[in-house]
C-alpha cells in the first residue's frame, strides 16, 4: 500500500490528518459543487425576498417579490417600449434586493420608493418607466429576506390574516343573532299595550303633519283586534341574557361593550395553555349563547327539552367543531431554547386537540452530542417533536426548511385553518456559522434530506396516502437528489456529471465541522478516491483500498477533492435510513406495497402461463394489465352483431340499457358481459315463457325469444303468438 | 361526519302534529266541491312532513279556491285577485326560511294573474303552487274562464264560449326555467296526495294543476274522466311517482314517463281525450332566484329605513 493511501485510510478511520499528505479545509471557503452557481443570491430571481401581502386579490398571504414585479410587468411592459420598461423595473428589483441584503427594511412600496429615488436621479426615461410601474403596484406588505426572523414574521402574518377572516365571519354571525334576538323583544313590545298606545303609534309614524289622524282610535282598534300573546318572563330573561353575552364577548374585536379583545399570540406553550384554560368558561358561555340564540331565533328553544341539557353544556370542554368559531392561539418558540416544562406544555396542547398552532423554529440543525465521541445530531430535537406530533394522528404537522415556505404556503394555510392543533417545525438556516446565506443553508438541508419537508393533514382523509405528503422534496423517490455539475478539466474539455447532494455536502458547508474533511492535493489524486455516495451505499467498511471522496469548488472556482472521515459516512447512512422511512410513510418504495405487488405479479404470471399452455388464448388487452384480474372471456359486445336466424334466441347486447329486467327474471339464462350489457348465457337454463316475458319486459325491446326448444312446454301456442312481436 | 354536542342540541327540536292541528274553521265551499279534497291532501302533507305552523304560509288571490288559507291553521295571506304569486315571491325573498304555498284559481292565475304566472315560473323560486282549475269563475257565480272548454255556457258566454281553452300545463312548460309541472285530479285522493307531496319536496317553483270539480256551476263537465278510468293516464317513473298496486288495479292506463324529457312532457300535456295524472316535468338543477340573489347583508332597521328613504326620495318634487 502506498503511503498516500495509507494516510488517506488513516484519516478515514481515525480523523487524524497527516499534514504532509493531506491539507486542512479550514478557512478555504469551499462550496458544494452543486452550489457553484448560487454564490451571489442577490443577483438571482427566486422565491425570496417574500412580501407578506396584506390584502391580495387571489387571497394569498404571501408572494415572492419577483412574482409581484412580474405581475406588474405583465400589465405594462408591452408594445414598443415594453423591453425598456422591463429592463428598468428589473433594475429596480435588483436595487431592492441589494438594499435588503444591506439591511434595509420596510414594505414593498417603501422599498420601491427608496430604490426608485436613487435610480431616477440619473435617468428621465427610467423615471417614466418606474412611475408607470408604481401606479400598478397593487399588493403591498412587509418585505422579508430569508433570515432568522422570517419564520416568526411569516407565520405571525399568515395567522393574523386567517384570524381576521374568522373574526369577520364570527362578528357577522353575532350581529345576525343580536339583530334577530332584539327583533323578538321588539316584536313583543309592539304587540304589548304600551306598543299599541296612541303615543307610541304616533312616534312610529315619523315626522310631518299628523293632526288629522286619530292615534287614540287606532290604538283602540289595534288593542282590541290583535291577539294578546306575549313573551313569557323566562324567555324574555333568557333572550336578554343571550344579548348580554353576545355583546360583551372578548374573543373577537367589535364587541361594542366588550372593550379590548383578548390576545391570542404567545411566546410559550405554557402561556398559551394557561390563557386557554382561563378563558374556557367564557368561551363555553359564548358558544352556548350562540347555540341557544340559534334555537331562539328559529323559535325552537323548548324549556322542557333544552334547559337541562344546556345547563351542562361544555362540561367536557368544547369540541373541534365548536372551537372553529373562536380565534386560534399562536405560539412561536425556538427549538433550541425549549425547556422541559415547555415541552410538556406542548405535548399537552397537541394531545388534547386544543386550537393552538405552534411554530417551532430551529436555526441550527447540527447539534454535537454531549457524549464524548457521540453522534452528530441533525435537527434531532425538532424532528422528534414533529414525529411525536405525527404519532398523535390528530395534529396537523408541517416540517419544512425556510427555503420551501413559499412553495408550501397552501399547506401553511391549511394548517392554520385546521380545526385542531397544528405544529409547524421550521428550519431557518440562520445558524450564524459559515458564510452561506440562510436561504442556501436551508435549501441544502432539504436537498441533503437532513431536514426533509413533509406535511400531515388529518382533515385530508382517513389514510396516510391522503394525509401525508413528501411532495416538496426534490426527487423524492431517490435516496439523494441528483444535480448536473459541469466543469472544465485540465485539458479544457467540458465535463458534465450527475452528482448527488448528500448529508456530507451539507456538513461540508459548515466550517465548524471542517475536521471531518481533508483536502487531497491535486498531485495526489488517484483512483483510490471513491465518490462518497458509493461508499454510503455500501454498508460496511468493505475492502480498505479506497476512501470516500467529495468534490467541492473553491473560492477561485477550482474543483477540489476532499476525503471524508468514517464518522460522517455513518451519519449519512443514518440520515438516509430516516429518509427511507419517511419515504415509506409517503408511499415511496413502501415495503408492504412492494411485497404485495411482487406476490400479485407472481400469481398473475402463473395465470398467464397456465392460459398460454391451455387452448384458450388470453386476449391481448387482458394480458397487458397485470394489476387486474383476468376477465372471464364473455362475448365482446363491441363486435359487430352476426347475422341471426329468427329461430335463434338472442339479445342485441350493444343496445342493452342495463335495466336489470331480464337478469332479475332469470339470472342463469341472462347475464351481463364485461360492458354490463346483457346476453343469453344459457338458453336452456329457463323456460320459453321466461324468454317471452323477458322480451316483453325489456325496456328497449332488444330481446328476441326465437323458437321454442322444448316442444312439451305448456301453453306454447299462446307464447309463440306473444313472441311474434319480438322475432 | 363528526357532529358536535351543539349540533345534537340544535336538532333536538321535533314536534308531532295531528291533522286537526292544521285545520282552521269549517270550509264554506259547496258540498262536493273538489276544493275539499285538495284541502285534505294538503293537511295530510303538513302533518306527515311535520311542518311547523308558524313557519308555513299559504298565499292566495281571490276566488272560492283562494279562501284556502283561512282553513289552514298556519300563516296565510288572502290577497288581491291575480296577485298571489308576486306576494308569495316577496314572502320567500324576505323569509327564505318559511315554507310557502300558493293557492290560486283558473281565473286568478290564468286570467287576471297571467302575467305574474309567466314570470313566477321563470323566477323559479321555491314555492309550491296549486292551481285549482274548475274551468270557471266559481265565486262570482259562473263566468267563463280561460280554461273553460270551448262551448261552455256561462253568464258571460250565454251562447257558449268561442275560444279553445288555454292549457295551463302547456303554457307552463313553455316558459324558460320551468322546473316542476304536474297534474292531479281531485277525485283520486291517493295520487293527489302523492303529487302534492312530490311538489312540496321539489326545490323550485312546483306547479300543480289540479282538475277540480265545481258541482255548483259545471256539475257534469269532468264526469267523462271521472267515470272512465281508462281516460286517466297515470304517469310513473323511477325518478317520479311509483304506482301502488291498488291504484294500478283501477287505473290500467299507465305511462312511464321520465320527468326530464321535456319533449315528451309537452306531448303528454297536450293530450285531449286522455287526462294525464302525475309529474310531467321535473328538473332539479334550475337555479332558484332567491338563492341567486341571496345577500348576506343584515336587514337592520337602519338599512331598511335608508332603503325606504332612497325610494321615496325618487318621488320628491
Ligand atoms: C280586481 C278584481 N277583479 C275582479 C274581481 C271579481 N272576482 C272575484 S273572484 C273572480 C274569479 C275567480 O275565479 P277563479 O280564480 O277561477 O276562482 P274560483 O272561484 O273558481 O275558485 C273574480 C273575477 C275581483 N275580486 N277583483
Ligand atoms: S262554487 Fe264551485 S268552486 Fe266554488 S265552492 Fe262551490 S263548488 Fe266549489
Ligand atoms: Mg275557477
Amino acid at each position: 500500500m502506498d503511503s498516500d493511501l495509507q494516510a488517506q485510510i488513516a484519516f478515514y478511520l481515525t480523523g487524524q490528518r497527516s499534514a504532509s499528505q493531506l491539507e486542512t479545509i479550514a478557512g478555504r471557503a469551499l462550496h458544494p459543487a452543486l452550489f457553484a452557481a448560487y454564490r451571489d443570491l442577490t443577483r438571482l430571481r427566486y422565491d425570496y425576498p417574500l412580501v407578506l401581502v396584506e390584502a391580495h386579490d387571489d387571497g394569498e398571504f404571501v408572494a415572492p417579490l419577483s412574482g409581484l414585479v412580474d405581475a406588474i410587468l405583465e400589465k405594462i411592459a408591452k408594445g414598443a417600449d415594453g423591453e425598456r420598461i422591463r429592463k428598468h423595473v428589473l433594475r429596480l428589483e435588483q436595487e431592492i434586493r441589494a438594499g435588503l441584503a444591506a439591511g434595509a427594511g420596510g414594505s414593498f412600496s417603501e422599498l420601491w420608493d427608496a430604490a426608485a429615488k436613487s435610480l431616477i436621479k440619473s435617468d428621465k426615461r427610467q423615471a417614466e418607466s418606474l412611475s408607470r410601474a408604481r401606479a400598478n403596484l397593487k399588493a403591498d406588505g412587509r418585505v422579508l429576506d430569508c433570515d432568522a426572523a422570517l419564520p416568526y414574521q411569516l407565520f405571525g402574518h399568515a395567522w393574523r390574516i386567517t384570524q381576521l377572516q374568522r373574526a369577520h365571519a364570527f362578528s357577522g354571525n353575532i350581529d345576525r343573532l343580536v339583530l334577530k334576538l332584539s327583533d323578538i323583544l321588539k316584536a313583543d313590545f309592539l304587540n304589548s299595550d304600551a306598543g299599541k298606545s296612541a303615543e307610541n303609534l304616533r312616534s312610529s309614524f315619523g315626522s310631518g303633519p299628523m293632526d288629522n289622524f286619530d292615534f287614540a282610535a287606532m290604538s283602540r282598534i289595534l288593542t282590541k283586534s290583535a291577539p294578546k300573546a306575549s313573551l313569557t318572563a323566562s324567555r324574555r330573561q333568557r333572550i336578554e341574557q343571550l344579548l348580554k353575552v353576545l355583546q360583551s364577548q372578548k374573543f373577537f374585536p367589535a364587541g361594542a361593550a366588550g372593550g379590548t379583545p383578548y390576545s391570542f399570540a404567545f411566546d410559550s406553550c405554557g402561556g398559551a395553555l394557561e390563557a386557554y384554560c382561563e378563558r374556557l368558561p367564557q368561551a363555553i358561555e359564548l358558544a352556548k349563547a350562540v347555540a341557544i340564540g340559534e334555537l331562539e331565533i328559529k323559535g325552537e328553544y323548548s324549556e322542557a327539552k333544552h334547559e337541562a341539557l344546556f345547563a351542562s353544556f361544555g362540561a367536557n370542554g368544547l369540541d373541534a367543531s365548536e372551537l372553529v368559531l373562536f380565534p386560534d392561539y399562536l405560539v412561536r418558540i425556538n427549538a433550541e431554547a425549549m425547556s422541559g416544562a415547555e415541552q410538556h406544555a406542548m405535548n399537552e396542547i397537541l394531545s388534547a386537540d386544543l386550537p393552538i398552532k405552534v411554530l417551532v423554529q430551529s436555526d441550527d440543525v447540527i447539534e454535537a452530542s454531549s457524549l464524548p465521541n457521540g453522534h452528530l445530531a441533525f435537527a434531532l430535537r425538532s424532528k422528534q417533536l414533529a414525529s411525536m406530533a405525527l404519532g398523535l394522528s390528530s395534529v396537523f404537522v408541517l416540517q419544512s426548511p425556510a427555503s420551501s415556505l413559499y412553495q408550501l404556503r397552501g399547506q401553511i394555510q391549511r394548517g392554520l385553518d385546521f380545526a385542531g392543533p397544528a405544529l409547524f417545525s421550521i428550519f431557518s438556516g440562520a445558524s450564524a456559522a459559515g458564510s452561506l446565506p440562510p436561504y442556501l443553508i436551508s435549501a441544502a438541508a432539504l436537498e441533503s434530506r437532513v431536514f426533509p419537508a413533509y406535511s400531515f393533514d388529518p382533515s385530508a382523509g382517513s389514510d396516510w396516502a391522503s394525509r401525508f405528503s413528501l411532495a416538496a422534496n426534490p426527487q423524492a423517490d431517490l435516496d439523494w437528489p441528483l444535480g448536473k455539475f459541469v466543469y472544465e478539466d485540465e485539458a479544457h474539455q467540458t465535463v458534465a456529471q450527475q452528482l448527488p447532494f448528500t448529508l456530507i455536502d451539507f456538513v461540508a458547508c459548515d466550517p465548524r465541522y471542517a475536521r471531518h474533511f481533508a483536502m487531497v492535493p491535486r498531485a495526489r489524486w488517484s483512483d483510490t478516491l471513491k465518490p462518497v455516495e458509493q461508499v454510503i451505499a455500501g454498508d460496511g467498511r468493505g475492502q480498505l483500498n479506497t476512501v470516500p471522496c467529495l468534490i467541492m469548488v473553491d473560492g477561485e472556482n477550482r474543483l477540489q477533492k476532499l476525503i471524508v472521515d468514517e464518522k460522517l459516512i455513518r451519519e449519512a447512512r443514518r440520515c438516509r435510513a430516516m429518509w427511507n422511512s419517511l419515504q415509506e410513510l409517503g408511499g415511496i418504495h413502501n415495503s408492504h406495497a412492494e411485497r404485495l405487488l411482487a406476490s400479485e405479479k407472481k400469481s398473475w404470471e402463473a395465470i398467464v402461463k397456465a392460459a398460454a399452455s391451455s387452448a384458450v388464448p388470453v386476449a391481448a388487452t387482458t394480458a397487458a394489465a397485470p394489476a387486474e384480474k383476468a376477465i372471464a372471456a364473455a362475448p365482446a359486445a363491441a363486435e359487430a352483431e352476426p347475422e341471426r336466424s329468427p329461430d335463434e334466441a338472442y339479445i342485441e347486447s350493444a343496445r342493452c340499457s342495463t335495466c336489470n329486467e331480464c337478469v332479475q327474471l332469470n339470472g342463469k339464462m341472462f347475464a351481463y358481459d364485461g360492458n354490463k350489457q346483457a346476453y343469453i348465457a344459457d338458453v336452456n337454463a329457463g323456460t320459453y315463457a321466461q324468454l317471452v316475458e323477458a322480451a316483453e319486459n325489456c325496456q328497449v325491446s332488444i330481446i328476441h325469444p326465437g323458437k321454442p326448444r322444448n316442444a312439451k312446454e305448456p301453453g306454447l301456442e299462446e307464447l309463440v303468438k306473444r313472441a311474434e312481436a319480438f322475432l | 361526519m363528526k357532529s358536535s354536542a351543539t349540533d345534537c342540541l340544535l336538532e333536538l327540536y321535533d314536534e308531532q302534529h295531528e291533522l286537526e292541528d292544521y285545520q282552521s274553521g269549517v270550509p264554506r265551499w259547496c258540498t262536493g266541491c273538489g276544493d275539499n279534497a285538495i284541502l285534505t291532501a294538503v293537511q295530510r302533507l303538513c302533518r306527515d312532513e311535520a311542518l311547523r305552523p308558524e313557519k308555513t304560509v299559504f298565499v292566495s288571490g281571490i276566488g272560492c279556491s283562494s279562501r284556502f288559507p283561512h282553513y289552514m291553521k298556519t300563516y296565510g295571506l288572502h290577497t288581491l285577485h291575480g296577485r298571489a304569486l308576486p306576494i308569495a315571491e316577496g314572502v320567500k325573498m324576505a323569509r327564505p326560511d318559511l315554507t310557502v304555498f300558493v293557492n290560486t284559481g283558473d281565473g286568478d292565475c290564468c286570467s287576471i294573474g297571467a302575467a305574474h304566472w309567466i314570470h313566477a315560473i321563470r323566477y323559479n323560486m321555491n314555492l309550491t303552487v296549486f292551481l285549482h282549475d274548475n274551468q270557471i269563475y266559481g265565486l262570482t257565480k259562473k263566468q267563463a274562464s280561460p280554461t273553460s272548454p270551448i262551448g261552455t255556457k256561462s253568464n258571460t258566454t250565454p251562447r257558449g264560449s268561442y275560444l279553445d281553452a288555454l292549457n295551463p300545463l302547456s303554457v307552463t312548460l313553455g316558459v324558460a326555467n320551468v322546473s316542476f309541472v304536474a297534474q292531479a285530479v281531485d277525485w283520486i285522493p291517493e295520487s293527489l296526495f302523492e303529487i302534492v307531496k312530490a311538489a312540496y319536496h321539489h326545490k323550485g317553483f312546483s306547479f300543480v294543476r289540479i282538475l277540480q270539480r265545481c258541482p255548483e256551476w259545471l256539475p257534469k263537465s269532468l264526469d267523462p274522466w271521472m267515470h272512465d278510468p281508462d281516460r286517466i293516464q297515470l304517469l310513473h317513473h323511477e325518478n317520479a311517482l311509483h304506482l301502488s298496486a291498488g291504484l294500478s288495479k283501477v287505473y290500467k292506463n299507465q305511462l312511464e314517463h321520465d320527468p326530464l324529457d321535456m319533449n315528451r312532457a309537452r306531448e303528454i300535456a297536450s293530450s285531449e281525450h286522455i287526462c294525464p295524472v302525475g309529474i310531467l316535468y321535473q328538473n332539479k338543477d334550475v337555479p332558484r332566484y332567491e338563492e341567486t340573489r341571496h345577500s348576506n347583508v343584515l336587514r337592520t332597521n337602519d338599512l331598511v329605513r335608508k332603503g325606504f328613504e332612497a325610494e321615496l326620495d325618487k318621488y320628491t318634487v
